[in-house]
Protein backbone atom coordinates (compact mmCIF):
# COMPACT_ATOMS: atom_id res chain seq x y z
CA UNK A 1 0.00 0.00 0.00
CA UNK A 2 2.81 2.02 0.93
CA UNK A 3 4.38 1.26 -2.45
CA UNK A 4 1.34 2.34 -4.57
CA UNK A 5 1.13 5.64 -2.24
CA UNK A 6 4.46 6.54 -3.21
CA UNK A 7 4.40 5.56 -6.77
CA UNK A 8 0.76 8.00 -7.19
CA UNK A 9 2.88 10.67 -5.08
CA UNK A 10 5.83 10.80 -7.95
CA UNK A 11 2.98 10.22 -10.67
CA UNK A 12 1.13 13.77 -9.37
CA UNK A 13 4.99 15.52 -9.09
CA UNK A 14 5.55 14.41 -12.51
CA UNK A 15 2.37 15.56 -13.72
CA UNK A 16 3.21 18.99 -12.10
CA UNK A 17 6.48 19.15 -14.19
CA UNK A 18 4.95 18.10 -17.51
CA UNK A 19 1.85 20.98 -16.81
CA UNK A 20 4.35 23.41 -15.85
CA UNK A 21 6.46 22.50 -18.92
CA UNK A 22 3.11 22.89 -21.38
CA UNK A 23 3.03 26.18 -19.82
CA UNK A 24 6.07 27.05 -21.63
CA UNK A 25 5.74 25.68 -24.83
CA UNK A 26 2.34 26.40 -25.85
CA UNK A 27 0.07 29.81 -25.44
CA UNK A 28 -1.51 29.09 -22.07
CA UNK A 29 -5.10 28.72 -21.59
CA UNK A 30 -6.88 28.65 -18.45
CA UNK A 31 -10.36 28.35 -16.53
CA UNK A 32 -11.10 30.53 -13.99
CA UNK A 33 -13.16 29.14 -11.05
CA UNK A 34 -17.07 30.25 -10.51
CA UNK A 35 -17.11 33.12 -8.46
CA UNK A 36 -16.73 32.19 -4.86
CA UNK A 37 -19.15 31.54 -2.23
CA UNK A 38 -18.79 33.36 1.55
CA UNK A 39 -16.91 30.11 3.31
CA UNK A 40 -18.38 28.69 6.33
CA UNK A 41 -17.59 30.78 9.54
CA UNK A 42 -16.43 27.44 11.63
CA UNK A 43 -14.01 26.48 8.49
CA UNK A 44 -10.32 27.83 8.34
CA UNK A 45 -11.03 29.75 5.09
CA UNK A 46 -14.32 31.66 6.59
CA UNK A 47 -11.88 32.59 9.70
CA UNK A 48 -9.52 34.05 7.66
CA UNK A 49 -12.48 35.93 5.40
CA UNK A 50 -13.77 37.27 8.67
CA UNK A 51 -10.30 38.53 9.55
CA UNK A 52 -9.76 40.26 6.23
CA UNK A 53 -13.37 41.87 6.28
CA UNK A 54 -11.91 43.41 9.79
CA UNK A 55 -8.77 44.80 7.57
CA UNK A 56 -11.41 46.34 5.20
CA UNK A 57 -13.66 47.34 7.47
CA UNK A 58 -10.23 49.38 9.05
CA UNK A 59 -8.76 50.18 5.79
CA UNK A 60 -12.02 51.91 4.02
CA UNK A 61 -11.22 54.42 7.31
CA UNK A 62 -7.76 55.02 6.91
CA UNK A 63 -6.98 58.35 5.82
CA UNK A 64 -3.85 56.79 3.81
CA UNK A 65 -6.24 55.54 1.23
CA UNK A 66 -6.21 57.92 -1.81
CA UNK A 67 -9.35 59.32 -2.26
CA UNK A 68 -9.14 59.94 -6.28
CA UNK A 69 -12.16 58.63 -7.31
CA UNK A 70 -11.35 58.75 -11.44
CA UNK A 71 -8.00 57.10 -10.47
CA UNK A 72 -9.98 54.68 -8.33
CA UNK A 73 -12.65 54.06 -10.82
CA UNK A 74 -9.96 53.66 -13.42
CA UNK A 75 -8.02 51.12 -11.77
CA UNK A 76 -11.55 49.41 -10.61
CA UNK A 77 -12.21 48.96 -14.70
CA UNK A 78 -8.92 47.75 -15.59
CA UNK A 79 -9.04 44.55 -12.56
CA UNK A 80 -12.71 44.32 -13.95
CA UNK A 81 -11.76 43.30 -17.27
CA UNK A 82 -8.88 41.37 -15.95
CA UNK A 83 -10.91 39.04 -13.65
CA UNK A 84 -13.97 38.97 -16.03
CA UNK A 85 -16.70 36.77 -14.17
CA UNK A 86 -15.22 37.68 -10.36
CA UNK A 87 -15.35 41.20 -11.05
CA UNK A 88 -18.47 42.24 -8.33
CA UNK A 89 -16.42 40.45 -5.67
CA UNK A 90 -13.32 42.86 -6.72
CA UNK A 91 -12.26 45.84 -4.39
CA UNK A 92 -9.64 48.22 -5.17
CA UNK A 93 -8.06 50.30 -2.42
CA UNK A 94 -5.12 52.22 -3.38
CA UNK A 95 -2.81 52.73 -0.45
CA UNK A 96 -0.93 56.10 -0.11
CA UNK A 97 2.84 54.46 1.24
CA UNK A 98 6.21 54.25 -1.06
CA UNK A 99 7.28 51.11 -1.68
CA UNK A 100 6.41 48.63 -4.52
CA UNK A 101 3.57 46.42 -3.33
CA UNK A 102 0.16 44.78 -4.37
CA UNK A 103 -1.74 42.11 -2.33
CA UNK A 104 -5.07 40.96 -3.10
CA UNK A 105 -7.30 38.70 -0.15
CA UNK A 106 -9.16 35.72 -0.22
CA UNK A 107 -12.34 38.23 0.38
CA UNK A 108 -11.81 40.07 -2.54
CA UNK A 109 -9.93 43.21 -1.31
CA UNK A 110 -7.25 44.10 -3.77
CA UNK A 111 -4.97 46.57 -1.91
CA UNK A 112 -2.04 48.55 -4.58
CA UNK A 113 0.81 50.78 -3.00
CA UNK A 114 1.52 54.36 -4.39
CA UNK A 115 5.23 53.18 -4.74
CA UNK A 116 4.28 50.27 -7.15
CA UNK A 117 1.86 52.69 -8.97
CA UNK A 118 4.76 55.45 -9.13
CA UNK A 119 6.92 52.53 -10.99
CA UNK A 120 4.31 51.57 -13.28
CA UNK A 121 5.18 52.87 -17.07
CA UNK A 122 1.65 51.94 -18.22
CA UNK A 123 -1.62 50.06 -18.00
CA UNK A 124 0.00 46.84 -19.40
CA UNK A 125 2.56 46.72 -16.75
CA UNK A 126 -0.32 47.64 -13.89
CA UNK A 127 -2.40 44.71 -15.60
CA UNK A 128 0.32 42.69 -14.86
CA UNK A 129 0.30 43.24 -11.22
CA UNK A 130 -3.35 43.43 -10.61
CA UNK A 131 -3.35 39.67 -12.86
CA UNK A 132 -0.79 38.07 -10.94
CA UNK A 133 -2.60 39.13 -7.90
CA UNK A 134 -6.34 37.96 -9.11
CA UNK A 135 -4.40 34.94 -9.78
CA UNK A 136 -3.07 34.01 -6.37
CA UNK A 137 -7.14 35.28 -5.40
CA UNK A 138 -8.97 32.96 -8.38
CA UNK A 139 -6.12 29.80 -7.07
CA UNK A 140 -6.89 30.62 -3.44
CA UNK A 141 -3.45 30.74 -2.13
CA UNK A 142 -3.92 32.37 0.87
CA UNK A 143 -5.70 29.38 1.90
CA UNK A 144 -3.67 27.10 0.56
CA UNK A 145 -0.71 28.76 3.04
CA UNK A 146 -2.30 29.15 5.98
CA UNK A 147 -2.68 25.40 6.15
CA UNK A 148 0.79 24.51 5.06
CA UNK A 149 1.81 27.46 7.91
CA UNK A 150 -0.48 25.56 10.17
CA UNK A 151 1.09 22.16 9.23
CA UNK A 152 4.55 23.56 9.52
CA UNK A 153 4.40 25.26 12.89
CA UNK A 154 3.33 22.18 13.97
CA UNK A 155 6.26 20.44 12.60
CA UNK A 156 8.53 23.34 14.01
CA UNK A 157 6.81 22.46 17.52
CA UNK A 158 8.08 18.88 17.33
CA UNK A 159 11.25 19.21 15.94
CA UNK A 160 11.69 22.26 18.26
CA UNK A 161 12.52 19.21 21.15
CA UNK A 162 15.40 17.81 19.42
CA UNK A 163 17.93 20.65 20.23
CA UNK A 164 20.17 21.62 17.59
CA UNK A 165 19.71 18.97 14.93
CA UNK A 166 15.68 19.87 15.83
CA UNK A 167 16.90 24.18 14.75
CA UNK A 168 18.50 22.49 11.56
CA UNK A 169 14.61 20.86 11.11
CA UNK A 170 13.14 24.00 11.30
CA UNK A 171 15.26 25.83 9.18
CA UNK A 172 14.31 23.09 6.95
CA UNK A 173 10.70 23.79 7.36
CA UNK A 174 11.12 27.34 7.05
CA UNK A 175 12.68 26.91 3.89
CA UNK A 176 9.85 24.53 2.45
CA UNK A 177 7.55 27.05 3.15
CA UNK A 178 9.75 29.84 1.31
CA UNK A 179 9.52 27.29 -1.94
CA UNK A 180 5.86 26.89 -1.78
CA UNK A 181 5.20 30.66 -2.23
CA UNK A 182 7.77 30.80 -4.96
CA UNK A 183 5.36 28.16 -6.83
CA UNK A 184 2.53 30.06 -5.67
CA UNK A 185 4.00 33.04 -7.08
CA UNK A 186 4.86 31.30 -10.37
CA UNK A 187 1.55 30.10 -10.99
CA UNK A 188 0.08 33.35 -10.39
CA UNK A 189 2.44 34.91 -12.98
CA UNK A 190 1.07 32.21 -15.37
CA UNK A 191 -2.66 33.29 -14.73
CA UNK A 192 -1.83 36.79 -14.85
CA UNK A 193 -0.12 36.62 -18.08
CA UNK A 194 -2.98 34.76 -19.52
CA UNK A 195 -5.49 37.37 -18.14
CA UNK A 196 -3.85 40.07 -19.52
CA UNK A 197 -3.42 38.70 -22.59
CA UNK A 198 -6.30 38.03 -22.92
CA UNK A 199 -7.76 41.66 -22.02
CA UNK A 200 -5.53 42.68 -25.10
CA UNK A 201 -2.31 44.01 -23.01
CA UNK A 202 1.25 42.70 -24.16
CA UNK A 203 2.76 40.44 -22.17
CA UNK A 204 6.27 41.37 -22.45
CA UNK A 205 5.03 44.15 -20.09
CA UNK A 206 4.99 42.25 -17.27
CA UNK A 207 8.26 41.15 -17.39
CA UNK A 208 9.17 44.76 -17.94
CA UNK A 209 8.01 45.11 -14.22
CA UNK A 210 10.20 43.21 -12.95
CA UNK A 211 13.23 44.30 -15.08
CA UNK A 212 12.64 47.32 -13.96
CA UNK A 213 12.59 46.42 -9.94
CA UNK A 214 15.51 44.33 -10.62
CA UNK A 215 17.84 47.06 -12.05
CA UNK A 216 16.58 49.32 -9.05
CA UNK A 217 17.62 46.64 -6.24
CA UNK A 218 21.07 46.15 -8.08
CA UNK A 219 21.47 49.89 -7.70
CA UNK A 220 22.03 49.34 -4.16
CA UNK A 221 25.94 49.17 -3.42
CA UNK A 222 27.39 45.78 -3.39
CA UNK A 223 23.85 43.91 -3.06
CA UNK A 224 22.36 41.43 -4.71
CA UNK A 225 18.08 41.41 -4.92
CA UNK A 226 17.93 38.23 -2.98
CA UNK A 227 19.78 39.25 0.03
CA UNK A 228 18.45 43.08 -0.15
CA UNK A 229 14.83 42.98 -0.30
CA UNK A 230 12.63 39.88 2.00
CA UNK A 231 10.56 40.34 -0.91
CA UNK A 232 12.75 37.88 -2.80
CA UNK A 233 12.71 35.84 -0.11
CA UNK A 234 8.67 34.31 -0.58
CA UNK A 235 9.43 35.53 -4.36
CA UNK A 236 11.06 34.01 -7.21
CA UNK A 237 14.37 35.60 -8.13
CA UNK A 238 13.77 39.07 -10.44
CA UNK A 239 15.59 37.47 -13.10
CA UNK A 240 14.34 33.85 -13.13
CA UNK A 241 11.06 35.77 -13.18
CA UNK A 242 11.46 38.08 -15.57
CA UNK A 243 12.80 35.45 -17.95
CA UNK A 244 10.07 32.62 -17.27
CA UNK A 245 7.62 35.84 -18.39
CA UNK A 246 9.72 37.05 -21.49
CA UNK A 247 8.82 33.84 -22.71
CA UNK A 248 5.00 33.50 -21.87
CA UNK A 249 5.28 36.83 -24.07
CA UNK A 250 6.87 35.01 -26.83
CA UNK A 251 3.75 33.05 -26.84
CA UNK A 252 1.11 35.22 -26.25
CA UNK A 253 2.14 38.03 -28.61
CA UNK A 254 0.36 41.47 -29.76
CA UNK A 255 -1.61 43.92 -27.30
CA UNK A 256 -1.03 47.82 -26.64
CA UNK A 257 0.43 49.00 -23.48
CA UNK A 258 -2.61 51.90 -22.81
CA UNK A 259 0.87 54.56 -21.96
CA UNK A 260 -0.92 57.70 -22.14
CA UNK A 261 -4.21 56.47 -20.50
CA UNK A 262 -2.19 55.75 -17.53
CA UNK A 263 -0.19 58.90 -17.50
CA UNK A 264 -3.30 60.69 -18.06
CA UNK A 265 -5.18 59.24 -14.87
CA UNK A 266 -1.62 59.36 -12.88
CA UNK A 267 0.09 62.57 -13.72
CA UNK A 268 -1.92 65.02 -11.17
CA UNK A 269 -0.54 62.73 -8.04
CA UNK A 270 3.22 62.08 -9.84
CA UNK A 271 4.30 65.05 -7.51
CA UNK A 272 2.95 63.44 -4.08
CA UNK A 273 3.89 60.30 -5.04
CA UNK A 274 7.44 61.42 -5.69
CA UNK A 275 7.86 63.54 -2.31
CA UNK A 276 6.75 60.28 -0.57
CA UNK A 277 9.56 58.28 -2.39
CA UNK A 278 12.42 60.65 -1.91
CA UNK A 279 11.61 60.71 1.73
CA UNK A 280 12.74 56.56 1.54
CA UNK A 281 16.33 57.81 1.76
CA UNK A 282 17.03 55.07 -0.82
CA UNK A 283 18.32 57.47 -3.31
CA UNK A 284 20.46 54.63 -5.53
CA UNK A 285 17.35 53.28 -6.25
CA UNK A 286 15.06 56.41 -6.74
CA UNK A 287 17.80 57.83 -8.96
CA UNK A 288 17.20 54.50 -11.20
CA UNK A 289 13.87 54.97 -11.11
CA UNK A 290 14.27 58.79 -12.24
CA UNK A 291 16.43 58.20 -14.84
CA UNK A 292 14.42 55.89 -16.33
CA UNK A 293 11.40 58.01 -16.09
CA UNK A 294 13.52 60.94 -17.67
CA UNK A 295 14.41 58.32 -20.69
CA UNK A 296 10.87 57.76 -21.33
CA UNK A 297 10.27 61.45 -21.65
CA UNK A 298 7.34 60.76 -19.04
CA UNK A 299 6.77 64.39 -16.95
CA UNK A 300 10.31 65.28 -17.31
CA UNK A 301 10.62 68.74 -15.65
CA UNK A 302 8.84 67.05 -12.76
CA UNK A 303 11.43 64.24 -12.80
CA UNK A 304 14.53 66.06 -13.21
CA UNK A 305 13.50 68.17 -10.02
CA UNK A 306 13.52 65.04 -8.44
CA UNK A 307 16.29 63.69 -9.40
CA UNK A 308 17.86 67.10 -8.39
CA UNK A 309 16.80 66.78 -5.03
CA UNK A 310 17.90 63.27 -4.64
CA UNK A 311 21.06 64.40 -5.58
CA UNK A 312 21.50 67.20 -3.27
CA UNK A 313 20.35 65.13 -0.20
CA UNK A 314 22.67 62.30 -0.82
CA UNK A 315 25.42 65.00 -1.33
CA UNK A 316 28.24 62.73 -2.24
CA UNK A 317 30.87 64.35 -4.28
CA UNK A 318 29.89 65.79 -7.38
CA UNK A 319 25.98 66.06 -6.71
CA UNK A 320 25.43 69.15 -6.21
CA UNK A 321 26.97 69.59 -9.77
CA UNK A 322 24.49 67.06 -10.70
CA UNK A 323 21.64 68.61 -8.54
CA UNK A 324 22.64 72.15 -10.35
CA UNK A 325 22.27 70.71 -14.27
CA UNK A 326 18.80 69.24 -13.37
CA UNK A 327 17.30 71.88 -11.27
CA UNK A 328 17.88 74.04 -14.56
CA UNK A 329 16.83 71.53 -16.96
CA UNK A 330 13.47 71.62 -15.13
CA UNK A 331 13.68 75.36 -14.48
CA UNK A 332 14.13 75.37 -18.28
CA UNK A 333 10.91 73.13 -19.06
CA UNK A 334 7.55 73.83 -20.79
CA UNK A 335 6.35 73.33 -16.62
CA UNK A 336 8.94 74.22 -14.21
CA UNK A 337 8.07 73.21 -10.86
CA UNK A 338 8.53 76.24 -8.98
CA UNK A 339 10.78 74.21 -6.09
CA UNK A 340 13.33 73.60 -8.99
CA UNK A 341 14.10 77.98 -8.38
CA UNK A 342 14.43 76.81 -4.66
CA UNK A 343 16.82 74.24 -5.25
CA UNK A 344 19.01 76.33 -7.76
CA UNK A 345 19.20 78.98 -4.80
CA UNK A 346 20.26 76.58 -1.98
CA UNK A 347 23.19 74.75 -4.34
CA UNK A 348 23.75 78.80 -5.81
CA UNK A 349 24.07 79.96 -1.47
CA UNK A 350 26.26 76.85 -0.88
CA UNK A 351 28.58 78.09 -3.96
CA UNK A 352 28.91 81.45 -2.76
CA UNK A 353 26.72 82.98 -5.69
CA UNK A 354 25.05 85.43 -3.96
CA UNK A 355 22.61 86.96 -6.95
CA UNK A 356 22.04 84.03 -8.62
CA UNK A 357 20.40 82.49 -5.38
CA UNK A 358 18.66 85.65 -4.65
CA UNK A 359 16.77 85.65 -7.57
CA UNK A 360 16.38 82.08 -7.40
CA UNK A 361 14.84 81.94 -4.50
CA UNK A 362 12.64 85.49 -4.96
CA UNK A 363 11.61 83.54 -8.46
CA UNK A 364 10.64 80.32 -6.00
CA UNK A 365 8.29 82.78 -3.54
CA UNK A 366 6.85 84.56 -6.59
CA UNK A 367 5.47 81.55 -7.78
CA UNK A 368 5.11 79.34 -4.71
CA UNK A 369 4.24 82.10 -1.85
CA UNK A 370 2.23 80.06 0.50
CA UNK A 371 5.19 77.44 0.33
CA UNK A 372 5.40 75.84 3.98
CA UNK A 373 9.48 77.26 3.74
CA UNK A 374 8.73 80.67 2.42
CA UNK A 375 9.65 82.34 6.14
CA UNK A 376 13.20 80.54 5.98
CA UNK A 377 13.71 81.69 2.31
CA UNK A 378 12.90 85.04 2.95
CA UNK A 379 15.38 84.95 5.59
CA UNK A 380 17.83 83.84 3.01
CA UNK A 381 16.93 86.41 0.74
CA UNK A 382 17.61 88.97 2.98
CA UNK A 383 21.04 87.14 4.69
CA UNK A 384 22.02 87.42 1.07
CA UNK A 385 21.01 90.97 -0.03
CA UNK A 386 23.18 92.30 3.44
CA UNK B 1 16.42 26.83 37.39
CA UNK B 2 15.34 29.39 38.94
CA UNK B 3 18.40 31.51 38.27
CA UNK B 4 18.19 30.71 34.75
CA UNK B 5 14.49 31.75 34.60
CA UNK B 6 15.53 35.26 36.09
CA UNK B 7 18.04 35.79 33.88
CA UNK B 8 16.33 35.43 30.97
CA UNK B 9 13.48 37.74 32.19
CA UNK B 10 16.56 40.56 32.65
CA UNK B 11 17.34 39.29 28.91
CA UNK B 12 14.14 39.96 27.71
CA UNK B 13 13.53 42.60 29.78
CA UNK B 14 16.98 44.13 28.83
CA UNK B 15 16.08 43.78 24.83
CA UNK B 16 12.58 45.87 25.29
CA UNK B 17 14.12 48.74 26.63
CA UNK B 18 14.41 50.84 30.19
CA UNK B 19 12.30 53.44 31.15
CA UNK B 20 13.41 56.02 34.10
CA UNK B 21 11.70 58.95 34.97
CA UNK B 22 13.07 62.49 34.22
CA UNK B 23 13.59 65.07 36.78
CA UNK B 24 11.73 67.89 36.69
CA UNK B 25 14.55 70.93 36.07
CA UNK B 26 17.55 71.17 34.51
CA UNK B 27 18.35 68.11 32.45
CA UNK B 28 22.02 67.43 30.46
CA UNK B 29 21.46 65.36 27.57
CA UNK B 30 24.68 64.19 26.19
CA UNK B 31 27.48 66.12 27.44
CA UNK B 32 26.34 69.82 25.80
CA UNK B 33 22.45 70.13 25.97
CA UNK B 34 20.51 70.84 28.47
CA UNK B 35 17.02 70.49 28.76
CA UNK B 36 15.03 72.37 31.34
CA UNK B 37 11.43 70.40 31.94
CA UNK B 38 8.37 70.64 34.18
CA UNK B 39 5.60 67.63 34.74
CA UNK B 40 6.09 63.98 34.35
CA UNK B 41 8.45 63.07 31.65
CA UNK B 42 9.35 59.60 31.19
CA UNK B 43 12.88 58.52 29.77
CA UNK B 44 12.83 55.49 27.20
CA UNK B 45 15.93 53.92 25.93
CA UNK B 46 15.09 50.65 23.68
CA UNK B 47 17.13 49.50 20.42
CA UNK B 48 16.95 51.29 17.40
CA UNK B 49 16.45 54.68 18.56
CA UNK B 50 19.91 56.04 18.62
CA UNK B 51 21.37 58.58 18.36
CA UNK B 52 18.31 59.76 19.70
CA UNK B 53 16.83 59.53 23.03
CA UNK B 54 12.79 59.41 23.38
CA UNK B 55 10.90 61.31 26.15
CA UNK B 56 7.58 60.66 26.61
CA UNK B 57 4.69 62.47 28.82
CA UNK B 58 1.42 60.21 27.80
CA UNK B 59 3.37 57.13 26.97
CA UNK B 60 5.46 56.10 23.81
CA UNK B 61 1.92 55.11 21.60
CA UNK B 62 0.85 58.39 22.20
CA UNK B 63 3.55 60.85 22.67
CA UNK B 64 7.10 61.29 21.96
CA UNK B 65 9.76 64.01 22.36
CA UNK B 66 12.59 62.79 20.07
CA UNK B 67 16.05 64.79 21.47
CA UNK B 68 19.14 64.71 19.96
CA UNK B 69 22.24 65.72 21.06
CA UNK B 70 25.82 66.51 19.87
CA UNK B 71 25.04 64.40 16.68
CA UNK B 72 28.58 64.46 15.34
CA UNK B 73 29.28 64.40 11.27
CA UNK B 74 28.44 60.58 9.73
CA UNK B 75 26.06 59.52 12.07
CA UNK B 76 23.77 57.05 11.20
CA UNK B 77 20.13 58.35 12.32
CA UNK B 78 17.98 55.56 13.87
CA UNK B 79 19.41 52.67 12.45
CA UNK B 80 16.52 49.77 12.83
CA UNK B 81 18.55 46.90 11.65
CA UNK B 82 21.65 45.92 10.73
CA UNK B 83 20.87 45.91 7.19
CA UNK B 84 20.22 50.21 7.37
CA UNK B 85 23.14 50.50 9.32
CA UNK B 86 25.00 49.33 6.28
CA UNK B 87 22.98 50.87 3.91
CA UNK B 88 23.31 54.33 5.90
CA UNK B 89 20.24 55.37 4.74
CA UNK B 90 19.90 58.85 7.28
CA UNK B 91 23.43 60.23 7.80
CA UNK B 92 24.12 63.59 9.60
CA UNK B 93 26.28 65.89 7.91
CA UNK B 94 28.20 68.72 9.00
CA UNK B 95 27.87 70.72 5.78
CA UNK B 96 23.66 70.29 5.71
CA UNK B 97 21.86 73.19 5.29
CA UNK B 98 18.75 73.69 6.96
CA UNK B 99 16.22 71.91 4.67
CA UNK B 100 18.34 69.00 4.19
CA UNK B 101 18.28 68.32 8.40
CA UNK B 102 14.35 68.61 8.06
CA UNK B 103 14.50 66.53 4.81
CA UNK B 104 16.26 63.84 6.82
CA UNK B 105 14.45 64.23 9.90
CA UNK B 106 11.47 63.32 7.82
CA UNK B 107 13.14 60.30 6.54
CA UNK B 108 13.35 58.99 9.74
CA UNK B 109 9.73 59.57 10.41
CA UNK B 110 8.62 58.52 7.32
CA UNK B 111 10.52 55.40 7.40
CA UNK B 112 8.04 53.04 8.60
CA UNK B 113 5.59 53.89 5.63
CA UNK B 114 3.92 56.65 7.62
CA UNK B 115 3.21 59.95 5.32
CA UNK B 116 4.79 63.18 6.70
CA UNK B 117 3.42 66.70 5.38
CA UNK B 118 5.58 69.82 6.43
CA UNK B 119 3.53 73.01 7.44
CA UNK B 120 5.67 75.15 8.02
CA UNK B 121 9.55 75.79 8.20
CA UNK B 122 11.12 78.83 9.63
CA UNK B 123 14.08 80.59 11.26
CA UNK B 124 13.87 80.06 15.12
CA UNK B 125 17.02 80.83 17.72
CA UNK B 126 17.36 77.45 19.24
CA UNK B 127 20.27 76.95 22.35
CA UNK B 128 21.57 80.43 21.36
CA UNK B 129 22.41 79.67 17.72
CA UNK B 130 21.15 80.53 14.42
CA UNK B 131 18.52 77.71 14.69
CA UNK B 132 15.05 76.49 12.58
CA UNK B 133 11.79 75.52 13.66
CA UNK B 134 8.99 73.21 11.47
CA UNK B 135 5.72 72.28 12.15
CA UNK B 136 4.64 68.78 10.22
CA UNK B 137 1.66 66.54 9.96
CA UNK B 138 1.96 62.94 9.33
CA UNK B 139 -0.31 59.89 9.37
CA UNK B 140 1.19 56.65 11.57
CA UNK B 141 1.22 53.71 9.23
CA UNK B 142 0.75 51.20 11.97
CA UNK B 143 -2.32 52.15 13.45
CA UNK B 144 -3.32 55.21 10.79
CA UNK B 145 -2.95 57.69 13.79
CA UNK B 146 -3.24 61.48 12.16
CA UNK B 147 -0.35 63.33 14.26
CA UNK B 148 1.04 66.74 14.41
CA UNK B 149 4.51 67.63 15.30
CA UNK B 150 6.96 70.49 16.09
CA UNK B 151 10.66 70.56 15.97
CA UNK B 152 13.52 72.78 16.47
CA UNK B 153 17.33 72.58 16.15
CA UNK B 154 20.38 73.82 15.57
CA UNK B 155 24.21 73.04 14.42
CA UNK B 156 26.89 74.36 16.64
CA UNK B 157 30.94 73.04 16.16
CA UNK B 158 29.52 70.96 13.62
CA UNK B 159 27.42 68.90 15.72
CA UNK B 160 23.44 68.22 15.26
CA UNK B 161 21.20 69.07 18.66
CA UNK B 162 17.72 69.28 18.49
CA UNK B 163 13.89 68.48 19.57
CA UNK B 164 11.22 66.96 17.66
CA UNK B 165 7.98 66.77 19.73
CA UNK B 166 4.55 64.76 17.94
CA UNK B 167 1.00 63.39 19.63
CA UNK B 168 -2.26 62.92 17.89
CA UNK B 169 -3.42 65.82 16.22
CA UNK B 170 -6.75 65.59 18.38
CA UNK B 171 -6.59 66.62 22.59
CA UNK B 172 -2.76 65.31 22.96
CA UNK B 173 -0.95 67.58 20.51
CA UNK B 174 -2.98 70.82 21.57
CA UNK B 175 -2.57 69.60 24.91
CA UNK B 176 1.19 69.48 25.42
CA UNK B 177 2.15 72.31 22.48
CA UNK B 178 3.12 75.42 24.55
CA UNK B 179 5.03 73.03 27.33
CA UNK B 180 6.71 71.88 24.14
CA UNK B 181 7.55 75.99 23.11
CA UNK B 182 8.41 76.50 26.52
CA UNK B 183 10.89 73.68 26.63
CA UNK B 184 12.53 74.81 23.48
CA UNK B 185 12.43 77.99 24.23
CA UNK B 186 14.77 77.41 27.43
CA UNK B 187 17.47 75.08 25.62
CA UNK B 188 20.87 75.63 26.02
CA UNK B 189 23.89 74.76 24.23
CA UNK B 190 27.18 74.71 26.19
Amino acid sequence: MKRRQLLAAGCACCASVIAGRAWGQAAPDYLAPQRFQRPDLTTDEGGLWAMMDREEKALRRSPLVLRDAKLTTYVQDLACRLGAGHCPDIRIFLVRTPQFNASMAPNGMLQIWTGLLLRMENEAQLAAVIGHEIGHYLQRHSVERLRDIKSRAAAGQVLALFGLAGAIGQLAVLAGSFAYSRDHEHEADRIGAYLMHRAGYPVAESAAVWSNLLDEARAREGEEPSQSSPLFATHPVPPERRDNLAQLAKLMPGGSDGKDRYAEHTVHLLDEWLQDEIKRGQYAESLVLLSRRIAAGSAPDLMRYYRGEVHRLRGMTGDHDLAWNDYQAAAAGAVPPPPAFRGIGLVARQRGQKDEARHAFARYLDLAPDAPDAALIQSYITELSS
Amino acid sequence: MKNLLILALAMLLAACGTVRKVESGANLVGERMSIKVDGNWNHLDFPGIKPAQIWTMEGVTIDELLVYSGIRDGQIMHPDSPASEKRKDFVFRKTMQTEEIVSMLEGVLSRDGSTFKLRKLEPYPFGGRKGFRFEYERVRKIDNVQMRGVGFGAIDKEELFALVYQAPRLTFFPRHQSRIETIAKAVSIK
